[in-house]
């Protein structure tokens, strides 16, 4: 109202202003922004954070509570640098504050390591003396923190807080309330990914710990994954929990046989046991995340396995030679075949190769024109990863059937075709089948020739058992439920007398004057992967990212030997970079 | 019969009259070694002998190779002591010595003065023991077996106290990155100044018993002749350069750790025969033993590791009972010193030359690559060159005066 009274403007022109303030210079490159990180020049897109800049131009800006796929905290101070547009020169957190045209970034200035080395001294000021006995060691960011940016001895003269030791959040996950750092990554996840916002911290400074709500467990099916971003020792897997230590173990590239989703795992094996999956990363799939049922699917690699052939079913069973079963196995196919009262079942928890073989053989060596398929019956579904066909390689069978024109025929008409009479005799190269009850009419049958991984089901039921090889012990494909082929490698060589599926179905396949010969599943595939055609699209066999494995107990070569080798929890800058022994030949 | 013979008294004209000839000598081969006791370790020559002048001799070695260098790459920094202890077998400290420096020359570290003294300490002291050990195999394998023992005997008080100091006899393991693994028990000092003192008498016994001796010097002098510009074009170092003419000793020419504020002096020799040699090392025992005894009296007591985390492991008390020490403890002992990445080459005088260590670090826990230059071998390699010429029995004493160590030659 005021304004409206005012007298209007005076007839003098009012003296011109010295324009407007200098304005940010334009950007050098247009559409992006141009930052200089510790005198390294940084294009990024506006609004990616300092973090994610520096990691681009291998500057290593440590952190705790950031993770790339959370929202921000900024609530473990770690990652403070120097900004030359910061407010009287304070540290900026380098998670939170984006890159901004024109700044100058610095992250090892003395202020900075300064800072660096205080924020430790008060992670670690109630730590618990932990190592020896905690889970995490070895892959615990504290230990690497500790090393790279403190190296002070302790000054603490009081007790340290005690807090609990055990808490079990829910099924699947423990907290040790000790070893936490509250950077809250697991009540974000919760929130923000899992969709189930059942963690949160209660209490105030140093007394505060993650918890559940009261009456209400840590029960969701993702709860799992809060294990591995919790960049310490708190928060464990019940299941691996003081079962092998990390620096021991071995990582693989696999690919979880869960769920027909094909989440990417690193299976870590000691020897020739598996003792966990670890998610991955492949955005396409399942990001880095999986559920807690694909976590504990490992153990059916282990026990109880059918690791010896087996001739004669129930108490006739008698152990056998592998050779002995295989031609035992070919005579009662053959016959049968010739009276056309023969049915095959594979199995879609075998692998694309193990299913290509078997098909050719069955459709060459055996002329039928039709496979029944077997495998895991439908389970629960979600709309996150989980998918209700707990089978990784339905759609494998499928494509392989179609582009080799067998029919595919479902398991219930195996049983009904079993029960009249019409099949006789089976060739099942897996032995997991949907229908439980079904055993009993297969357990009658005049021949039944498992392939199996594990005893009992159908392996029990088989007038010859042979041991069969899984994806932990084979190179091979998945394909999972949206076309996409994935491949796994063998992690540790086939237990006992077991040998891949391809192999058994191979071996099977000479004995019936066919004249494959297959040395490894790759030359297979580069055999009979043509058959194919287009099915699997772009797909090639040599396509497993190409990052070496991480090897345990096996002496490493230098520059491998921090463990930090893909399947770390988080990928840390230098090998964004670039390969440190081509830097080596450029300081020398 | 008869006939031949008329025939042969018949044709004087048709050569040299047979019975005039010299003796007709077949050239023979004799293999020396590889289970020689006279080749010390396991080394084979195969000497072309014309009568008794070796005409061509040739060197096969290998039988002690364990590929050192390649194991160093697969442990830590840390676990890399152990294996240069066997290197040359007989005085394992120079080899820490020399590995440590190396390592601490890519971290630029300066390690506590008492460190460096402990260090020179342990180093003399087992030069010591090697050159008894040199001095006492060549008696013996002259004939002089009462010199080997003596010698022995000397070597077994240094050794005696090299294990108060650091546990073990030969595989000392004594030098850690960033110092030394610990420091002398009580009363070392001056039990050590006793036991330099009977090893002083020892020494000279020896002296007196072969130096002057007249076998012994017709054994060695003029034998095994290398000149001072052979000898450099051969890449000696060490005793064998010096008894050559050549003053060049890495302690006086770089001195490292604390050898600028030790007085001590070269000993030359003139002709580079295996006299000379002998005469060397002897006159070293002296040095050494000047040495030591200026290193008790000057070290004084200190720290004797740096103490810094990222090199030296935390004490004890802090491992169990902080998690700073802990974590520190855990990441050195599973990871490894982190060297900056880059690449060193140390040289220091080992007893038998110069031992250099070429390390190239990654920036890792462990040896990206990891070069030896054990001084044993240039003279090795010059063993046929020596003995050309010589009578076989020459072989024994250049063999001896050249010192090969199996160890450090064959890695």
């Amino acid at each position: 109202m005021a304004e409206e009274t005012k007298p209007s403007a005076p007839a003098a022109a009012p003296p011109k202003p010295a324009g407007p303030p200098p304005g940010p210079p334009p950007p050098k490159n247009p559409g992006m922004v141009t930052c200089t990180i510790d005198g390294r020049e940084v294009v990024a897109k506006p609004g990616t954070s300092v973090i994610e800049a520096a990691k681009a131009v291998g500057v290593e800006i440590p952190y705790y509570c950031y993770h790339k796929r959370l929202s921000i905290a900024a609530n473990c101070r770690m990652c403070l640098v120097e900004m030359s547009n910061a407010p009287g020169g304070k540290l900026m957190p380098a998670c939170q504050i984006p890159v901004a045209e024109g700044v100058a970034v610095k992250t090892d200035t003395p202020k900075v390591k300064d800072q660096q080395r205080a924020t430790l001294e008060f992670l670690l000021l109630n730590h618990p003396v932990d190592c020896s006995i905690c889970d995490q060691a070895g892959e615990c960011k504290l230990q690497d923190y500790y090393m790279k940016f403190d190296r002070q001895p302790s000054r603490l003269d009081i007790p340290k807080v005690e807090k609990g030791k055990r808490v079990e959040l829910g099924p699947t996950v423990t907290l040790d309330e000790e070893r936490c750092i509250l950077c809250t990554r697991c009540v974000r996840f919760m929130r923000e990914v899992a969709k189930a916002p059942q963690l949160g911290v209660a209490m105030r400074g140093n007394h505060s710990y993650i918890t559940t709500f009261p009456g209400q467990p840590l029960d969701s099916k993702y709860a799992g994954n809060v294990v591995d971003i919790c960049p310490v020792g708190a928060l464990t897997s019940t299941d691996f929990r003081f079962r092998g230590r990390v620096w021991f173990m071995s990582a693989a590239r696999s690919v979880c046989t869960g769920c027909s989703r094909g989440c990417n795992t690193f299976l870590d094996y000691m020897r020739d046991t598996t003792y966990r999956y670890r998610p991955r990363e492949n955005e396409a799939v399942n990001q880095e995340w999986m559920c807690d049922a694909g976590r504990v699917s490992y153990k059916y690699l282990n026990h109880p396995r059918a690791l010896k052939a087996r001739l004669g079913r129930g108490a006739a069973g008698q152990p056998a030679a592998r050779p002995a079963a295989v031609a035992e196995a070919v005579a009662a196919l053959r016959g049968h075949a010739e009276q056309g009262v023969l049915a095959v079942l594979l199995s879609p928890l075998a692998s694309l190769e193990d299913l290509l073989a078997a098909a050719v053989v069955a459709k060459e060596g055996l002329h039928l024109r039709a496979v029944y398929a077997g495998g895991r019956p439908d389970g629960w579904q979600d709309d996150f990863l989980k998918r209700s066909d707990e089978n990784p390689n339905r759609k494998g069978l499928e494509i392989v059937a179609r582009e080799l024109g067998l029919e595919v025929k479902p398991f219930a008409e195996l049983a009904r075709a079993a029960a009249s009479g019409g099949v006789k005799a089976v060739w099942a190269v897996g032995a997991e089948v949907p229908d439980a009850a079904a055993v009993a009419t297969l357990a009658r049958l005049e021949s039944l020739v498992v392939q199996a991984v594990n005893e009992g089901g159908l392996a029990a039921a088989a007038t010859v058992l042979l041991p069969a090889a899984p994806h932990s012990e084979a190179d091979g494909t998945f394909v999972n439920f949206e076309g996409r082929a994935q491949r796994f490698e063998l992690a540790y060589w086939p237990r006992g007398d077991a040998l891949p599926h391809w192999a058994l179905a191979a071996a099977i396949g000479q004995g019936l004057g066919l004249l494959y010969r297959w040395p490894t599943a790759r030359q297979l595939f580069e055999d009979l992967g043509k058959r194919l055609g287009a099915a699997l699209g772009d797909f090639r066999w040599d396509s497993l990212p190409s990052v070496a494995r991480r090897q345990g107990l096996v002496p490493i070569a230098a520059g491998t030997v921090d463990g930090r080798l893909p399947g770390y929890r988080e990928r840390v800058p230098e090998d964004v970079d670039k390969d440190l022994r081509s830097a080596l030949a450029r300081i020398t | 019969m008869s006939n031949e013979v008329k025939q042969v008294a018949a044709a004087p004209a048709a050569g040299p009259d047979p019975l005039e000839a010299p003796f007709p000598s077949k050239r023979m081969v004799v293999n020396l070694g590889p289970s020689h006791p006279a080749m010390h370790g396991v080394v084979r020559v195969v000497a072309e002998l014309d009568g008794e002048t070796i005409t061509d001799a040739k060197l096969d070695i290998g039988f002690l190779h364990r590929g050192f260098e390649k194991s160093c790459e697969n442990v830590t920094w840390t676990q890399c002591f152990p294996y240069t202890d066997r290197l040359n077998y007989v005085s394992s400290i120079m080899n820490n010595v020399g590995f440590a420096l190396a390592v601490e020359k890519l971290c630029k570290l300066d390690i506590p003065a008492r460190a460096k003294y402990l260090r020179v300490v342990g180093s003399e002291m087992h030069r010591m023991c090697d050159h008894f050990t040199l001095v006492g195999a060549m008696g013996l394998e002259l004939g002089a077996m009462t010199v080997l023992i003596y010698a022995m005997e000397a070597r077994d008080h240094l050794w005696d106290r090299l294990t108060e100091l650091c546990g073990a006899r030969l595989t000392s393991s004594y030098c850690r990155i960033g110092g030394v693994a610990r420091d002398v028990p009580e009363g070392w000092v001056e039990k050590s100044r006793r036991t330099l003192d009977r090893v002083v008498e020892i020494r000279e016994e020896i002296d007196q018993l072969i130096t002057r001796n007249r076998i012994f010097m017709d054994r060695t002098r003029h034998t095994g002749v290398v000149t001072r510009e052979d000898a450099i074009e051969l890449g000696f170092t060490g005793p064998c350069l010096r008894a050559s003419g050549e003053p060049y000793d890495v302690r006086k020419a770089a001195p490292y750790l604390v050898y600028d504020r030790l007085e001590f002096d070269v000993p030359v020799g003139n002709n580079g025969d295996n006299f000379d040699r002998y005469l060397v090392r002897m006159e070293e025992l002296r040095q050494c033993d000047r040495i030591l005894r200026q290193c008790f009296d000057q070290m004084e007591p200190g720290d004797i590791a740096v103490k810094d985390f990222r090199y030296v492991l935390p004490p004890k008390p802090q491992v169990y009972g902080t998690i700073e020490g802990l974590m520190a403890h855990f990441k050195l002992i599973m990871e490894g010193i982190k060297v900056p990445a880059g690449e060193a080459y140390s040289y220091t005088e080992a007893a038998n030359g110069e031992l250099g260590f070429y390390v190239v670090s990654d920036g890792g826990g462990r040896p990206y690559k990891l070069g030896l230059r054990p001084p044993g071998w240039p003279m090795l390699a010059a063993l046929p060159h020596m003995v050309k010429g010589s009578l076989l029995a020459d072989l024994i004493p250049t063999f001896d005066t050249i010192n090969m160590i199996g160890g450090e030659t064959e890695q």
